[in-house]
């Protein structure tokens, strides 16, 4: 609130003010003029995930770490190439953590 | 304080209900709620042209409808429809032409110090007419729909030092020119 709730010049355009108007069948005539909701088109953002991950998935399958790295954590060995596809695995959670946070919370 | 916060978060759930789960019977308890102080500011902004304003509520609500996913909770949901009403309120005057008299602020400084004290409601009507068009809906906004000058700022998209130097020139012009109903009251506000 702001510093002046005492203010007489407050408290008289309070009494001036005439306050929240009845609703007198308004709200009934917006409700029927309410067009239906466009719903959100989720496709675009569900084929963009797909792609990432089969572009991630085809850049990935040549590239020997995660093949080290895989047999290596396989095998139980914490290689180098094991700790980097650990460390990619644990930073893609934490934001996947963070972002479904983040939405929860708007919602 | 703790009102406004349970308010806010009834709000809040309506949205996601109305948002989420697509209920239109969430968004018409929202409608419920606020219709009345959104049609007030803008019978306040337009003057009192009831017709108008209610076309004005209308389409602020109908918009709200549309823009409902971007209502992200930042501010308060009754603060974010102040905020479409008075940019529909903006639109619509620059479209038509309503009185947009911004003389006060030279009439407010030449007022006589005793007014005809016919009644304090009609002389605090005239009063507020006299101060410029951004004093006036400054001091609605944080005085009269008793929103924060933060609140206000975010309302008018006018930066928070504007807001607050609007509503102390408002109030002090006002304490001015309405000394006569409480001489105390003027001669502890003269600047």
């Amino acid at each position: 609130m702001n510093p002046h709730d005492d203010d007489p010049i407050d408290a008289l355009l309070r009494a001036q003010f005439d306050g929240p108007v009845p609703d007198d069948g308004f709200s009934k005539r917006v409700m029927q003029a309410l067009p239906p909701r466009r719903r959100r088109v989720d496709w675009p953002v569900r084929a963009g995930i797909a792609a990432a991950v089969l572009t991630c998935w085809a850049s990935l399958q040549s590239a020997p770490v995660l093949h080290e790295g895989w047999s290596a954590w396989a095998s139980g060995r914490l290689t180098a190439s094991a700790m980097a596809l650990l460390l990619a695995i644990a930073g893609m959670s934490l934001l996947a953590l963070w972002w479904s946070v983040a939405e929860g919370g708007e919602a | 304080m703790a009102d406004g916060d349970a308010e806010a978060r009834i709000d809040r759930a309506l949205v996601a209900r109305a948002r989420v789960g697509d209920d239109p019977r969430a968004f018409e308890q929202l409608l419920r709620r606020h219709q009345g102080m959104v049609r007030a500011q803008l019978r306040r902004l337009l003057r009192g042209d009831i017709a108008a304003a209610d076309d004005l509520a209308q389409e602020t609500f109908l918009l709200a409808w549309r823009k409902l996913d971007q209502f992200r909770g930042e501010a308060r949901f009754s603060t974010w429809l102040y905020r479409i009403a008075y940019a529909c309120f903006l639109q619509a005057r620059r479209k038509r032409s309503w009185a947009d008299d911004d003389d006060g602020d030279e009439a407010a400084e030449h007022v006589p110090a005793a007014m005809p004290a016919v009644d304090l409601q009609m002389d605090v009507e005239r009063a507020m007419q006299r101060l410029s068009a951004a004093e006036q809906t400054v001091l609605l906004h944080c005085v009269q729909l008793g929103l924060s000058h933060d609140e206000t700022s975010y309302v008018l998209a006018m930066p928070l030092g504007t807001v607050k130097s609007h509503a102390t020139r408002g109030k002090a012009k006002l304490n001015a020119m309405l000394a006569a109903w409480h001489p105390r009251a003027g001669e502890e506000k003269t600047p």
